[in-house]
């Protein structure tokens, strides 16, 4: 553990010290706004247990609004501020659009259609997925995946620290 | 000098002194005639002998500076890669490929009035296709990069006609055995678009570099998501039961993730074993899981790096950490 601190204090100075990695600013951004909320739920609901629900709205709206720079964020925050149910992102059921255009344009083997049919999957399960075209769906996919990494990180050690 | 050159390239001349429409190759050999005489001649030769490679290579690197262009633009752009575009936020990724996006439509509308009028250079690409199809088709397409961007660059009029000239030219040359009608094109130019981010999904997904093919790729992608959401949900799941006891101490947590990040093989160590067989996990992952969960555990941290996340110097402390973190979640 002390090897930890002397470490530490050896690594102070770095070669670009205002640099800070998109990572670092999704992970202060995220546990800034969670933190607060829930303890804002905790003193609101003060006897009453916490519902967990409402605690995954919470972990919910804390991932959109650290993520704002991306489009899924917004879809996210729509979904949250339309319901007072917290839904995950994979309850949505309408079809993508622009995926059924260009599988009709497809070659058309099987292994196409399997393609498309995992495309839309992938759609369903990214917030606002069914809106946008497969290409924009790709690359919000990678930067959802990214962001959803980091929740997982930081939840973790919230819930380490309290127990 | 002209002595020196074989008949083909004193015909070429010719046509370059005579007619405005001309076959690119044509243009280009001209160009290079133009402006370097040493080099011209072996260029040459090296068409005649029917690889492209080298020509078009050096002509790519040629034209540029030729038509005044910068050539720093276009060659960040075909430097730019998806594992290049990783390190950057989301938005960095957008305004790369909306880039392409323009210029794919820059040419194919360029590509559609040329389809209206073409006659003439008809006979001129039938030549020179001959030559080409010996070529790869990777070399085409990376120089249809090189020409778009060439294309987005020149605004005299005249040379848009050259240069559309040149890009249909060259879509024709690539697409031979295959359909030319921008329709197909832009729907080949998605595809690509669509399979370089899957590459990219690729690097960012665990385990999918030994995975070929899209479908496969796309269910571990598939997997990987709903996954993370399930830890989301049991995460907050455990925060909501073990929350109202204790007031949180933002900068402890803080400290502890950064510092356990790096020991943690993310995916796997959030659930205690059972909790994981029982919600179907794969054996294995429970298994490593609990391997991994017990360092993490183990690791304590002091309150000492408070001071510094409060005096702002936390981006260097955690620098390395994060760097670290950042290479565990392999982006």
């Amino acid at each position: 553990m002390e090897r930890q601190i002397i470490n530490k204090k050896k690594r102070v100075f770095s070669v670009e010290p205002n640099k800070i990695p998109p990572s670092e600013v999704f992970t202060r951004k995220y546990t800034s706004h969670l933190v607060p909320a829930l303890k804002k739920l905790n003193m609101n609901k003060n006897s009453s247990q916490v519902n967990q629900l409402t605690v995954k709205h919470e972990v919910d709206m804390a991932l959109a609004l650290s993520a704002q720079e991306f489009a899924w964020s917004r879809f996210l925050l729509q979904k949250l501020s339309s319901s007072n149910n917290p839904t995950t992102a994979t309850s949505s059921s309408s079809n993508g659009i622009r995926i059924q255009e260009r599988s009709g344009k497809e070659g058309g083997g099987d292994e196409d259609g399997e393609i498309e049919e995992k495309l839309r999957e992938l759609q369903k399960l990214l917030p606002g997925g069914e809106e946008m075209n497969v290409e924009e769906m790709l690359s919000e996919i990678g930067t959802y995946i990214k962001c959803l990494e980091l929740q997982t990180i930081a939840l973790k050690s919230m819930v380490q620290d309290t127990t | 000098m002209m002595m020196m050159m074989n008949g083909e390239a004193t015909e070429e001349a010719e046509l370059f002194l005579n007619c405005t429409d001309m076959s690119v190759l044509e243009r280009q050999r001209a160009h290079l005639n133009y402006h370097h005489h040493p080099g011209f001649f072996s260029n040459s030769s090296t068409v005649n002998g029917g690889e492209i490679d080298g020509f078009l290579a050096s002509a790519g690197l040629d034209l540029p500076g030729i038509y005044g262009d910068t050539t720093v633009y276009s060659d960040a752009r075909l430097s730019v890669s998806p594992g290049n575009v990783t390190t950057e936020s989301g938005n960095f990724k957008k305004r790369k490929f909306d880039c392409v996006d323009t210029e794919t439509k820059v040419c194919n509308e360029k590509k559609k009035m040329m389809i209206n009028r073409e006659v003439a250079v008809d006979e001129e690409e039938e030549e020179k296709s001959k030559i080409t199809e010996q070529s790869s088709k990777s070399i085409m397409k990376m120089k249809n990069k090189t020409k778009k961007e060439q294309n987005s660059f020149s605004n005299d009029s005249s040379k848009v006609t050259k240069d559309s000239l040149r890009t249909d030219y060259i879509h024709v040359r690539a697409r031979r055995g295959q359909a030319t009608d921008s329709h197909s094109i832009a729907e080949r130019a998605r595809r690509e678009k669509i399979s370089e981010r899957m590459k990219f999904l690729q690097d960012l997904v665990p385990g999918c570099d030994k995975i070929t093919g899209k479908a496969g790729m796309l269910d571990e992608i598939i997997n990987y998501v709903q996954s993370l959401q399930r830890q989301v949900e049991f995460l907050s799941m455990k925060l909501a039961t073990v929350s109202p006891r204790l007031d949180f101490n933002i900068d402890d947590i803080f400290a502890k993730e950064v510092v356990s990040a790096p020991m943690t093989n993310l995916p796997n160590t959030v659930m205690p074993p059972h909790m994981m067989v029982n919600s179907g996990y794969p054996h294995d992952m429970v298994n490593s899981g609990y391997v991994h969960f017990n360092p993490m555990q183990q690791v304590v941290t002091s309150s000492d790096p408070l001071s510094c996340f409060n005096n702002g110097q936390s981006a260097t402390m955690w620098d390395s950490d994060v760097q670290n973190l950042y290479s565990s979640l392999g982006v």
